[in-house]
Parts: structure tokens; C-alpha cells; sequence
């Protein structure tokens, strides 16, 4: 009885957290493609039209040129500073190691607002005025979590003596760590920078505080958008953005494996 | 090990090179705690030793010192005649099979066996052929394309002698490789190694903490403790004449009996006073013991009942325990005033006999050890 009762519990469960998660992604999607210019559902008809408003909408498309930049060089210095710096602490390589992953992963703990403030006060203090440059360091700090998290769990599972082995099998040590070390870390480490691009890429807390009148990232133009002129082409977008991490997905699939991506 | 076999042994090591690995005076810190002092061994060509200890000896820190793993503090490293000490670990072409065999999971069997080939730019054409035959050699073609996560652990070991051995090492080290495999498999990939490193003529140092592993496989043995070696010696040598207590207590069953050596050494024998009597050990070097002393006897010298002459040591014990083996049983008995039970091993239990009664235990003179206390 009991087994039978939380097996359906457990189905129910199942369908209300798909319907949670895809009704907003499925509404989204299907007013994208309405003739109406008012954001509503059910949409009427079917056109393109708010799709190819997209380039016409004030900003729309260099705040995404913007965000795409900020959330890539980001995530690649992030990528670069945190795997040397996760090498070093797994390796014991200085002391309190322990101390430096929790700090390095703390932003993830800290409320959004509060970083954003606080970053803007830093920059005011420094005399940094230009918000691209603001914005990069602070996304960096964002992203920072993602890859330090996913490289440490991934470096934690990494038998380091297959590093020896190599070397007794006649490679030199960079050369070991880059034959045997990066093929073994590289499904955490890009899942790692996958969470660490779409975190920097979808920010508004911390964004809202560093940007400026010619500088804003997409999340940020969106919401400006839709409080001028509340039309479908927010949700055109949105609907693109939906399509471009689906894409992300199945190359990362391809290239890596989500099964081994998301056990890390 | 049989007679023959020690024989052979020591033919082997006696001819040719007896110094092809030449371990001289090494030495390793790590911080103030000194692990290896002036350290001296040397290995003849084609020979298997073993190091064996308990943890902490340094055994371990000694293979990887002769890997090249890590760097000695002073002293010398050199393979036939040739110094390796400032030689990087991936120029020295030693061949090491790991304790959990550090496989690479990535790569297939083949692509594992095949990886020191390529590391050295071996030609594509040669190397097929090369992983074929090494994959052969340990009965592996069979799962050549596999992962290594498919693969049982008797398997992922054979792959990892396979790996070790396709560059044609120059010396195989070993470190504790069976540790990870249950008893009965352990046994066969004991004996099935032994083989193949005998038909190889690969010359092999074997790190282990299992005496009995280390009593079957080895040419000879190195017996360690706190960074030295206390003896080096045939498994027969090493078993049948400890050099120190440890040796004894560290290498098979043995039965210890504390006691005051008589100082006057009559014509080579230490007479001591025991609690439990009068037992008189053989003095081998010449060297008189008196004061405290430690008497060692193996459990399958011993043997039930009165002595026949005046060439054995006699005492009486309560049978405490009969612990069945199947081939052999155990006799356990409690001396009075003994701290340590006296262990005999018997074929079989005779009849009449059971727990809680005292009988007459005796061996020869002879198979006596003696050793000061510590």
C-alpha cells in the first residue's frame, strides 16, 4: 500500500514540477509568434512581425551583443584563474586552501543587491568609471562559484597518481597534465563554465548597480522594454534566448556528454 | 620456497650483474621527520625483491625515489652503471604498476597500453603489433576495446602490467598491486606474475606489507622498518634465521618467550631463565647475550609431548583454544607466568586431547632463536 501510494505521490510530484517549469517557457514561446500587439493569451493569428522587430527595438540587440561579451570573457578568465587556482588548493599546494575555495565560492551566498551595491561603492572608491570595465570584474566574481565548484568536484574525483603514471610512461609533467588530467576534469569543467556563461548572461542584480545609459546588459534592456512598450517582441526574444540554450545544450551533449556533465 | 628454487635464486643473483639497480647511501626528509637514512641496496639483474614493512616504513617513498617521483635528499641512484639520480621520471623508462593501477578511464584498454608507446614516438606501425603482443602476454586481446570502467579488477591489474611492460622497462616496480583483489584471486595473479616476470627476466622491486606475498613471490626480501632495511635475504633466510625481533615478529607466526640470559655462553648455547624453566638457543655469530633477553620459536618446530634428548627445550603449557585451518589446526597455549600464548601447529588434533588440560610441548635446540629485549 504504502509503496504504491508514494510511487503516485512521486508521478504527481513529476507532472506538477514539469507543468511549473514549461508553462511559462510554452506561454512565452506562443505569444512570440501572435499577430496581436498586445502581450496576451491565448495569441491571435500567426507572424514573424515581433521577430523582426527585434532589430528595429531601441538597444535590444547591442544590450545582447553586450551581454554576450561580459558573460564570455568573464567566464573564460573565471575558467582560467579558477582551475589553476582550484589545482592549487587540491593540491595543497598553499596553505589554508580550504579557506580560499569557501571564500572564492562565497558571491554565490551573498544577496545579489548587496554585491551590486557593494561593487558600485568599490568602483566609486577606486575611481573606475568606465561600466564595461565595472562590469566585467564583477561578473567575474560572479562566475567564479560556477567554475570553482565544478572544477573541485571534478579535480576531488581525479586519482592524481594517473599523473604519475604518465610521467613513468615517458611524458613530461605539463604534458601528463594536459594528456591525462584535462580529458578526465573536462565534462565538470564545462559544465562549470555553462552554468558560470548563463548565470553572467541572465544577471540583473548585480548588473542593475554598474550599468550606465550606454551600457546595458539584455536582462536589463528587456525589463526597460517592457515597461515602455510592453509588445511581443520582449517575448520574440526571450523566445530566441530559450532557443540558444537548447542549442548550447545539445553541443555540450555532443562534445562532452550531459549525462557526465551533470553527475559532476 | 623449496631448496631448488633458493638455489636458483641465488644462482642468479650470483652471476652476471649483481649490481644492475645500485641504491647507494640515499637518503629523504620531508620537513624535520627523516624517512630513508643512508639507505644501501642492490639489485642483481632479473632479480624480484621485495620491500616489505609495515606502513609507515618508507618502503614506499623508496620506490618512488628510484622512480624518480621524488627527489633524494643525497645518496645515489644508478641502473646498470648508469646514474639516475638527476634523470626526470620520464626519462628514466621504469616501468610501475600502482597500487590502484592509476589506468587512464578516458581510453580504451588499447589506447591505455598503447599511451607509453606514443609518449615515446614509437612509430604508428610498430606500435599495434607491440600492444597485441603485451596484451598477449597477460591474456587481455579479448577486451581490447573496452573501457576501463567495464573491467573487473583482476582485469584492470593485468592491464596495468600490460602497460608497464609494453616499453620494454628497464626495471618494474611494483607497488602493493594485489591489495585491491580478494584472497583467492590475489592468490592466482600472485603465482600467474610471478611467472611472467620469471619468463621476461624483467628485474622487479615489489613493495608490499603481506609477508605471505612477499614469502611467495620474492627472489629475496628486504625486510624494513623506520627507514632501514633490518634484513636482506632469501625468503628461506629471512623466515628461518630473523636478524632482529622485528623481522621474527613482522614475518610469520612465532611465539616469543621474555626470559635473563645466563651471562656465561657454554660452547655456543645462551642458557635462559624463563618462567616457565630453563630454555637453552643456540648462539649463531658468536656474540654472547646476556641481560634481558627474547626467545623466538616457530609454531611448526614444536612439537607434543616429552622430549626424546637432551637437543630440545622442554616445557608444559594449558591448552587454551584448537583453532581448525582445514590443512593444518592450531594449538594455543597459555604458559603459567607468560604474558604471550604459545602457538603449535599439529596436521592433526590427536585423540585425547582437549582444552584445559597441561601437556609437555618440545622442539629442538636448535630452531631456538634468541634476541636481546628491546
Amino acid at each position: 500500500m504504502i509503496p504504491r501510494l508514494s510511487f503516485a505521490l512521486c508521478w504527481v510530484m513529476l507532472s506538477l514540477a514539469l507543468l511549473f517549469l514549461f508553462t511559462p517557457i510554452v506561454i512565452v514561446v506562443a505569444v512570440s509568434f501572435t499577430e496581436s500587439a498586445v502581450f496576451s493569451f491565448p495569441p491571435q493569428g500567426f507572424s514573424l512581425k515581433w521577430y523582426y522587430s527585434i532589430r528595429n527595438a531601441d538597444g535590444l540587440l547591442a544590450s545582447a551583443w553586450l551581454s554576450a561579451q561580459v558573460a564570455f570573457i568573464s567566464t573564460l578568465i573565471s575558467l582560467v584563474l579558477g582551475t589553476l587556482c582550484a589545482i592549487a588548493v587540491v593540491r595543497r599546494m598553499v596553505p589554508g586552501g580550504d579557506v580560499i575555495a569557501t571564500f572564492m565560492a562565497s558571491p554565490l551566498m551573498i544577496p545579489g543587491l548587496v554585491l551590486g551595491i557593494a561593487f558600485l561603492q568599490a568602483a566609486r572608491l577606486v575611481g573606475l568609471n568606465d561600466a564595461y570595465t565595472t562590469l566585467l570584474v564583477a561578473h567575474v566574481v560572479l562566475t567564479m562559484p560556477f567554475i570553482m565548484r565544478t572544477v573541485l568536484a571534478s579535480l576531488s574525483m581525479f586519482d592524481f597518481s594517473m599523473v604519475d603514471a604518465a610521467r613513468m610512461l615517458g611524458c613530461s609533467y605539463p604534458r601528463a597534465l594536459w594528456r591525462v588530467l584535462v580529458p578526465n576534469i573536462l565534462p565538470g569543467v564545462m559544465s562549470g563554465a555553462l552554468f558560470a556563461f548563463i548565470a553572467s548572461f541572465d544577471n540583473y542584480p548585480i548588473s542593475i548597480f554598474l550599468v550606465d545609459v550606454h551600457t546595458k546588459t539584455l536582462p536589463i534592456q528587456l525589463l526597460n522594454q517592457l515597461e515602455m512598450s510592453p509588445d511581443p517582441t520582449v517575448a520574440a526574444t526571450s523566445a530566441l534566448l530559450i532557443l540558444a540554450t537548447v542549442l548550447a545544450l545539445i553541443v555540450c551533449d555532443r562534445l562532452v556528454g550531459l549525462k557526465r556533465m551533470t553527475t559532476i | 620456497m623449496n631448496l631448488v628454487a633458493t638455489e636458483a635464486a641465488r644462482e642468479r643473483a650470483a652471476s652476471a650483474n649483481k649490481r644492475y639497480l645500485d641504491v647507494a647511501a640515499v637518503t629523504k626528509r620531508f620537513g624535520t621527520a627523516t624517512v630513508l637514512q643512508d639507505l644501501n641496496i642492490s639489485v642483481a639483474r632479473s632479480e624480484f625483491i621485495s620491500l616489505l614493512g609495515p606502513s609507515g616504513c618508507g618502503k614506499t617513498t623508496l620506490l618512488r625515489l628510484i622512480a624518480g617521483l621524488m627527489k633524494p635528499d643525497g645518496g645515489r641512484i644508478a641502473i646498470n652503471g648508469s646514474d639516475l639520480t638527476q634523470v626526470p621520471a620520464h626519462k628514466r623508462n621504469i616501468g610501475v604498476v600502482f597500487q590502484n593501477y592509476a589506468l587512464f578511464p578516458h581510453l580504451t584498454v588499447e589506447q591505455n597500453v598503447a599511451f607509453g608507446l606514443e609518449a615515446q614516438r614509437t612509430p604508428k606501425a610498430e606500435i599495434g603489433a607491440r600492444v597485441q603482443n603485451a596484451l598477449a602476454l597477460v591474456r587481455m586481446q579479448a577486451f581490447a576495446e573496452r573501457r576501463i570502467s567495464a573491467l573487473s579488477g583482476g582485469q584492470q591489474q593485468r592491464v596495468a602490467v600490460a602497460r608497464a611492460l609494453v616499453v620494454k622497462p628497464s626495471l618494474l616496480l611494483l607497488d602493493e598491486p594485489f591489495s585491491a583483489l580478494d584472497r583467492k584471486l590475489r592468490e592466482t595473479m600472485q603465482i600467474e606474475l610471478r611467472h611472467l616476470l620469471r619468463d621476461l627476466e624483467i628485474t622487479s622491486i615489489f613493495v608490499t606489507h603481506d609477508q605471505d606475498e612477499a614469502l611467495v613471490m620474492s627472489d629475496r626480501i628486504a625486510v624494513m622498518n623506520e627507514g632501514r632495511i633490518e634484513q636482506l635475504g632469501t625468503p628461506d633466510e629471512v623466515y628461518s634465521a630473523p636478524a632482529s625481533l622485528h623481522v621474527l615478529e613482522f614475518v610469520g607466526q612465532s611465539t616469543r618467550i621474555g626470559g635473563t640470559a645466563d651471562a656465561s655462553a657454554l660452547n655456543g648455547t645462551a642458557s635462559v631463565e624463563t618462567p616457565l624453566g630453563k630454555i637453552l638457543a643456540p648462539l649463531h655469530d658468536g656474540s654472547g647475550v646476556s641481560g634481558k633477553v627474547v626467545l623466538g620459536v616457530r609454531p611448526e618446530c614444536i612439537a607434543l609431548g616429552e622430549r626424546p634428548d637432551a637437543n630440545f627445550n622442554e616445557i608444559s603449557a594449558e591448552l587454551t583454544d584448537i583453532v581448525f585451518f582445514g590443512s593444518k589446526t592450531a594449538l594455543h597455549f597459555q604458559p603459567p607466568g607468560a604474558d604471550d600464548r604459545i602457538q603449535v601447529e599439529v596436521a592433526r588434533v590427536p585423540s585425547g586431547i582437549a582444552q584445559g588440560v597441561a601437556l609437555k610441548l618440545y622442539w629442538p635446540i636448535s630452531e631456538t632463536m634468541v634476541y636481546p629485549a628491546p
